[in-house]
């Protein structure tokens, strides 16, 4: 009993101190914050080191894994996060969008010989397109209908590649070229960050650092714009938004166009990376495991979300010694951060205050939810 | 004519939820809906604000058609609601919540955002607390003030008095009379009818779908049938489709007064 007092003691002391430190950052001046902001850009590109890397995967190559699964993990997340966490979509099958980036990049490089930077903005532009492609019909429903649909979808991406011979059936595409160089020579502590190559992982691993950073800083201005407050309007209280005004139909399918470029995006450059893939690099547990660490994370907020990513993809490497046990143990931390933390390790304020209020925990999942027949005839969202 | 409602019919699915309901609210006035549960004072509101879509019938606003217009636009058209229940956006602060009434407008509207204030000195004490952690009244009135921002010429309200204290109903209601006053058209759907019927100049009664009465509220007011049915006052007039049964004292409580099942809030 007293044990039980003393660590909710420290646990409201712990969320007392966040809200100290929360408070003295959104007082901080702009030039503090970017200060922050680069030192965090340089420790990103320090990571790759083996000083830490022997601590942190004992197993395998530290660097090979910040690329996959960490840093992809990550950039997956946040463009989920744009869908889950702010727009209060609940997506299962996320994974498609990753699929369709992997094989854009994997079928213009090999077949059309294009580069590979022409093909990232050809393969944004053609997730975007299927993002809206799949949110056209489907975002007239609502909560656990909208994530059956969307789960749908992320197999049938999946079945269909595994299907279709002339992209290559269940073997998969190989031979997939490489970015190419922007500098042969060019050298920082020993590394040959612009090389793309087959053998080291870093200049890669700084690739998706750039794409990250590009990613956040758009994600964070839409954040804080309009886009940002409909979203969120939409997230607590769809009806409610739209009799505010806000067209709501037409920002759900930018949310999912959104999150559906920037997975894209991370499968053009992961691709890129991998020489090879096949259909089942894109199975339905990955969506779930990102999905996963959108909610442990702190579903809304940025941080949150790649904290959760990070540590959802570093436990199961760290502790790749402890073999087929290392899933049990995962599953069990899972359990233990729902149980203790159910708003996720770094939620946002008002991701809390939906919380506590009921409604907004997970989108609309835990809104009350009509039937999919009723909303065959809605106009509010036409 | 501000607001026609011509003969509209609302299915859910294969369930016909309005069988031909026509309200009318000209400019200036109070009208109240009122009716038990499931009557479809909601899905008529929500049929007028484009949350819900009709299957025949038409909606006309200020002259215009808007039967098949986005629920978004009805906003800038001049039509604001206050949904039903808790219909505030529970994470963001009380200002945020005024502020996202003003979605659709441009420039400046401190103006506004004084008035709610004004009308709402409970509001302004609470400016910075989030919406979801405030007691059911104190929503109420941020729903009421939320939907002025967007300066409606018809404003909607859907129950504003569920779930809520006596007193705060009166405040409410008092409230609703001063926005009125100001130059706001109120379409008011309530199962507090005695409160409704008090406030309104005009007043429909719905059963299952239907209008069966219209008539000015201070009539209805003193019809026996609809003291009967929902004043709850119908002493004297006993319920003619109330069996006897449920009036002997079964169990030693309080006898069952007729009228008191309609105040259970609506699903």
């Amino acid at each position: 009993m007293n044990k039980k007092t003393s660590s909710a003691g420290f646990r409201h002391q712990l969320g007392h101190f966040g809200d100290v430190v929360h408070d003295r950052w959104l007082r901080a001046p702009g030039w503090q914050r970017w200060i922050v902001y680069l030192l965090l850009i340089v420790c990103a590109l320090l990571l790759p080191s083996e000083s830490i890397g022997s601590f942190m995967s004992p197993d395998t190559d530290w660097a090979t894994i910040l690329f996959f699964p960490i840093g992809t993990y990550v950039v997956l997340a946040i463009g989920l996060n744009v869908v889950v966490g702010q727009a209060g979509l609940l997506d299962l099958g996320f994974v498609a969008f990753y699929a369709v980036g992997g094989y854009a990049m994997a079928l213009l490089g090999t077949r059309m010989g294009w580069d590979f930077w022409v093909i990232l903005v050809v393969g944004i532009g053609i997730c975007a397109l299927s993002g809206i492609t799949l949110g056209a019909p489907t975002l007239r429903l609502r909560g656990d209908y909208l994530a059956i649909v969307t789960l749908g979808f992320g197999e049938i991406i999946r079945i269909t590649a595994r299907n279709t011979d002339s992209i290559g059936g269940p073997t998969g595409i190989s031979g997939i070229p490489h970015p190419p160089n922007l500098s042969e020579d060019f050298e920082l502590f020993g590394v040959k960050v612009f090389k793309y190559g087959v053998l080291d992982p870093r200049p890669y691993y700084y690739l998706l650092v750039a794409l990250a950073v590009i990613v956040i800083i758009l994600v964070k201005r839409w954040e804080k714009s309009r886009v940002g407050r409909a979203w969120a309007a939409i997230r607590e209280d769809e009806d409610a938004a739209e009799v505010m005004g806000v067209p709501t139909f037409r920002f759900k399918m930018l949310a999912f166009a959104i999150g559906a470029s920037i997975g894209g995006a991370m499968g053009v450059l992961w691709a890129a990376k991998s020489v090879s893939l096949n259909p089942n690099d894109f199975q339905f547990l990955l969506s779930a495991t990102i999905l996963a660490a959108v909610v442990m994370g702190g579903s809304g907020n940025l941080p949150g979300v790649m904290l959760g990513a990070f540590v959802v993809a570093w436990l199961p490497e760290r502790f790749r010694e402890l073999k087929d046990y290392r899933m049990l143990i995962f599953g069990a931390v899972l359990v233990a951060l729902m149980i203790f933390r159910p708003e996720g390790l770094l939620p946002s304020r008002q991701r809390k205050a939906e919380f506590k209020e009921g409604s907004g925990g997970m989108g609309t999942l835990g809104a009350e939810v009509p039937g999919p027949e009723s909303h065959g005839e809605e106009v509010a969202s036409r | 004519m501000l607001l026609e409602v011509k003969d509209i019919h609302v299915h859910y699915g294969k369930i016909e939820a309005l069988k031909g309901i026509s309200v009318e609210v000209n400019e200036g006035e109070i009208v109240t809906l009122i009716g038990a549960n499931g009557a479809g004072k909601t899905t008529t509101l929500k049929t007028i604000s484009g949350l819900r879509g009709l299957t025949s019938g038409s909606i006309v606003f200020d002259g215009k058609d808007i039967s098949r217009m986005p629920g978004h636009k009805r906003v800038v058209a001049g039509l604001g609601q206050a949904p039903e229940g808790r219909g505030v956006f529970p994470g963001m602060t009380v200002h945020d919540n005024l502020l996202m009434g003003a979605y659709t407008r441009s420039g400046d509207f401190s103006a506004e955002l004084a008035e709610a204030y004004e009308l709402f000195p409970r509001l302004a004490e609470r400016r910075n607390q989030a919406a979801g952690t405030m007691s059911g009244g104190e929503q109420q009135m941020l729903a009421i003030g939320r939907a002025l921002m967007a300066k409606p010429k018809v404003l909607l309200l859907d129950e504003p008095s569920m779930g809520l204290a006596p007193l705060m109903v009166q405040q409410i209601f008092s409230i609703i009379e001063e926005i009125n006053r100001r130059g706001t058209t109120v379409l008011l759907v309530e199962q507090n009818a005695q409160q409704a019927l008090k406030l309104a100049h005009r007043a429909y009664v719905l059963e299952t779908g239907k209008v069966v009465k219209s008539a000015p509220a201070a009539d209805l007011l003193n019809d026996p049938d609809v003291q009967a049915a929902y004043l709850g006052g119908g002493l004297g007039h006993d319920a003619p489709e109330e069996p006897a049964v449920s009036r002997e004292p079964a169990v030693s409580e309080e006898p069952a007064v007729s009228g008191e099942r309609s105040d259970a809030p609506e699903a």
